[in-house]
């Protein structure tokens, strides 16, 4: 049994992506199955192997993978973000009402939703990195600050993106092209340049390196500051693309929400294999780890759960990645 | 002669790579102030951790009040009466004296804990000291000779009968050492046995009875304080035996150009208006005892930490250091004495830790070019012979010397001019030790200037060329290496607190 999984673990393709990733598309594959056969049982027979179910399931997948893609970064360099789900609605709720009320064309509103959430890392990044803020208590700050702008700028209105046959709608081809989910792609083409700049580029290098021992990169001189925030702004950007797709999918946003999103993101990535402690992140891992999100979300709705199931659920899952994480960390001293 | 309270004999200790305690004699008699004393890392305070439990010793025993006794923590020693009175005192800044005091055994009224029993407890400790402080205080408003004065207390209050002072006077004032000595001798006459660690020589002639020393881990002798001189005891700290051959004269052309001169260098308490010279191709070893300040100077310099003024001029030119990325531009380096928390990230490869330094150069447009740095990481592993599996390996998987080497090939890849070792030694076993000498020696060669702070003699004298002792954040001398012994850096290394002695 132990010979087979050591032969397992060093086959090429699972040395590749990494035995936990392995392990996690194995867990998709598994709770695909136990969602189809429990849900006729549970729910009034509801079938849960439909195409429209995965496609729901890649809607919610496509909005938490660009924000677990963007926490990668911040967790990468050992800090945590509270406030990019807070964030995603904000920069929604803004450039959704700009458009609504002063007719601002469709692209604008879409670069703004990722300069709005830029500018939240940014902010968010400087507290952290030239003040040396803790990023727990900086980000849990920014989220309030998040939920109450989207609401006052909003004047706590629901915010509406285009929808059915209204004009403008083209934004909503991101996530569906006739049939085809091209938020896939999307989402791919992301965490593939995020991949590279993770693990090909002096930002991601930096980033990983001070998540891992911050004051030896500072004392090898280098401006550990700089590359600690640009986690923060590129985590915050991603957000705000996370939003497109959000309302690319969904078109309604409400005031004063979305930190539900946050341990989902979180939770995605930890379970993918980033540390919490810093100096390790796997993309992959957490593209998948975003899909497992998704599809339990999908399977409890169909068994007929409410949705707070969901968040008990995700709480225990990151309680078990941190778990697993710290564990294998004392192992390993 | 009083009776002896407690006999340690044959102790013996060993770390990995370390041996840090062979067979250590060492015993206490009831009302006598013995004290213990060694360089850093002479196995003072692991003999002490052995005798109160926090250390398991590998071999010997110890006998206290007649009776063969092993103590598996040190609440177990503290429960037999063994304390010790802590460097860093352990106190809770927020809590009241006497709850400091009583912490962890309160007395009761019922469920609520009867401060009032507690603080009329305290009062009579502090009578039956000859002190007063009134035990309602909160402890951070005391000062740090007040809060070890209720440390003794606590000592006491647990029918102590052994105490044990690591180095008390550290943070003192000359007053305050004044009534700590009055106590001392107090606690003395009542028949405590006291073992006294100390580096202030003039202390140890002041207020012990006996001198036991140590060196390398060994015991060397006891000496009665009153028949001996200060020279007496400094011979046996440092040994007539070197085991590695001194320089005898500085390697280093006179003509060489100096690379690096600072002035008034000030930060902190612990830097205190240091001025000094490198030349170039030179070794200048930072000798001193530890807390010298050494260390916070070489931080300084390299704007790893704020200073309050100073000039550093590189190879002629003034330049303006205010962090460590300044300072690597301007070609220096530092080389930590702490590899593992400031040297090198352990959990990431031989390769990454290797260009963290330069990653620049090592950038092709947008991306990193990965042939190109593994070429270079792979020329310092075979040039410093570091002994690794591949290049791919991370770091923590290494042992201390090649980690050190790693440390050392990030500055190589920089080209850094001058570099700073702080203790580059440590930790690490002696045919490493061989290996890193030997490099160092082969980097002055090729024109870098290295500053080596050392708290080993032997390595101070072996490696330098030009010495510069510190004392209690001043520097206190300079020697060449012609000139300088085991004996005159002591001396320097001590002077000031000497002086102080004197000025009264």
């Amino acid at each position: 049994m132990k010979e087979a999984l050591n032969k397992f673990k060093s086959l090429k393709l699972v040395r590749m992506m990494g035995f936990n990733r392995v392990v996690l598309i194995g867990v998709i594959i598994l709770m695909y199955i136990l969602f189809t056969i429990l849900s006729p049982i549970l729910h009034q027979g509801t079938n849960f192997a439909q195409v429209s179910r995965l496609l729901s399931a890649l809607n919610y997948g496509y909005f938490i993978g660009f924000l677990a893609l963007g926490v990668t970064f911040v967790i990468a360099t050992g800090n945590i973000d509270f406030s990019i789900g807070p964030v995603m609605f904000c920069s929604a709720l803004i450039s959704g009402y700009c458009m609504k009320q002063y007719a601002f064309p469709l692209w604008l509103c879409l670069i703004m939703c990722v300069l709005i959430g830029a500018v939240f890392g940014t902010v968010g990044g400087a507290f952290v990195a030239y003040l040396h803020l803790p990023s727990f208590i900086t980000s849990m700050a920014l989220m309030q600050v998040a939920k109450g702008l989207g609401s006052v700028f909003t004047k706590t209105q629901t915010v509406s993106w285009p929808q059915g046959d209204a004009p403008n709608t083209w934004f909503r081809n991101f996530v569906r092209y006739k049939g085809i989910p091209t938020g896939l792609i999307f989402l791919i083409v992301v965490a593939i340049i995020c991949a590279i700049v993770l693990n090909h580029t002096r930002a991601g290098r930096y980033i990983i390196c001070l998540g891992a021992n911050k004051e030896a990169v500072r004392l090898s001189g280098v401006d550990t500051r700089r590359w600690e925030m640009l986690a923060f702004i590129i985590c915050g950007a991603l957000a705000g693309f996370a939003a497109i797709f959000y309302v690319g999918a969904y078109t309604t946003v409400q005031p004063g929400m979305g930190d539900t999103f946050n341990n989902e993101a979180i939770a995605a990535c930890v379970m993918g294999g980033t540390s919490m402690a810093g100096g390790l992140a796997s993309i992959l891992g957490t593209v998948i780890g975003a899909f497992i999100v998704a599809l339990m979300q999908e399977g409890i709705l169909a068994m007929g759960f409410s949705i707070s199931y969901q968040y008990a659920l995700t709480g225990l899952i990151v309680l078990g990645a941190v778990i697993a994480d710290t564990l294998s960390r004392r192992r390993s001293n | 002669m009083p009776e002896v309270i407690l006999t340690m004999k044959g102790i013996d200790k060993s770390f990995p790579g370390v041996h840090a305690l062979d067979h250590v004699d060492f015993e206490v008699r009831k009302g006598e102030v013995h004290a213990l004393m060694g360089e850093n890392g002479a196995g003072k305070s692991t003999l002490m951790k052995v005798l109160t439990g926090i250390y398991t010793k590998d071999s010997g025993t110890i006998t206290y009040e007649g009776r063969e006794v092993t103590f598996a923590n040190p609440r177990e020693a503290q429960q037999a009466g063994i304390v010790i009175v802590h460097q860093e005192l352990n106190m809770m800044g927020h809590l009241t004296v006497a709850q400091n005091i009583f912490i962890g055994r309160e007395p009761k009224k019922g469920i609520r804990i009867d401060d009032n029993a507690m603080n009329v407890e305290a009062t009579k400790l502090f009578k039956q000291l000859g002190i007063e402080i009134d035990p309602k205080t909160t402890m951070s408003e005391l000062t740090v000779a007040k809060q070890q004065m209720c440390e003794i207390a606590k000592a006491i209050s647990h029918d102590a009968k052994v105490i044990i002072f690591d180095e008390p006077t550290a943070a003192l004032t000359d007053t305050e050492i004044e009534q700590l000595f009055v106590i001392i001798r107090d606690l003395r006459a009542k028949g405590y046995g006291i073992v006294y660690i100390s580096h202030r020589m003039d202390e140890i002639k002041k207020i012990t009875d006996r001198v036991s020393v140590m060196r390398d881990g060994q015991y060397i002798g006891t000496l009665i304080t009153e028949d001996c001189t200060k020279e007496d005891i400094i011979n046996m700290m440092v040994g007539r035996v070197i085991y590695e051959d001194p320089k005898t004269q500085s390697q280093c052309p006179p003509d060489a150009p100096v690379v690096l001169k600072v002035e008034h260098l000030n930060a902190g308490k612990m830097v205190q208006d240091v001025s000094f010279e490198l030349k170039k191709g030179e070794i200048l070893g930072f000798a001193g005892l530890v807390g010298a300040g050494r260390t916070e100077t070489c931080r300084a310099l390299f704007g790893a930490d704020p200073k309050q003024g100073g000039d550093i001029y590189i190879e002629g030119k003034k330049v303006e250091i205010h962090s460590p990325k300044d300072a690597v531009e301007h070609g220096l380096s530092y080389l930590s004495e702490d590899r593992k928390r400031y040297g090198i990230v352990l959990k990431k490869s031989i390769t990454e830790n290797s260009t963290l330094a330069t990653l620049k150069e090592y950038t092709k447009g947008l991306f990193i070019d990965r042939p190109k740095e593994e070429k270079v990481t792979q020329r310092y592993v075979d040039e410093l012979r570091t002994k690794t599996p591949g290049i791919d390996q991370l770091v923590m998987n290494l042992s201390g010397g090649n980690q050190q080497k790693v440390v050392i090939a990030k500055w190589l890849v920089n080209d850094a001019k001058i570099m700073i070792f702080d203790e580059p030694t440590r930790g690490i076993d002696v045919g490493a030790k061989q290996e890193i000498y030997e490099l160092m020696g082969r980097l002055v060669k090729e024109g870098k200037s290295i500053i080596m702070i050392s708290s080993e003699m032997t390595e101070i004298l072996r490696m330098s060329d030009r010495i510069l002792v510190m004392c209690e954040g001043k520097k206190t001398g300079e020697l060449d290496i012609a000139e300088a012994t085991q004996e005159n850096i002591m001396n320097l290394a001590t002077r000031d607190i000497d002086m102080r002695e004197g000025d009264k």
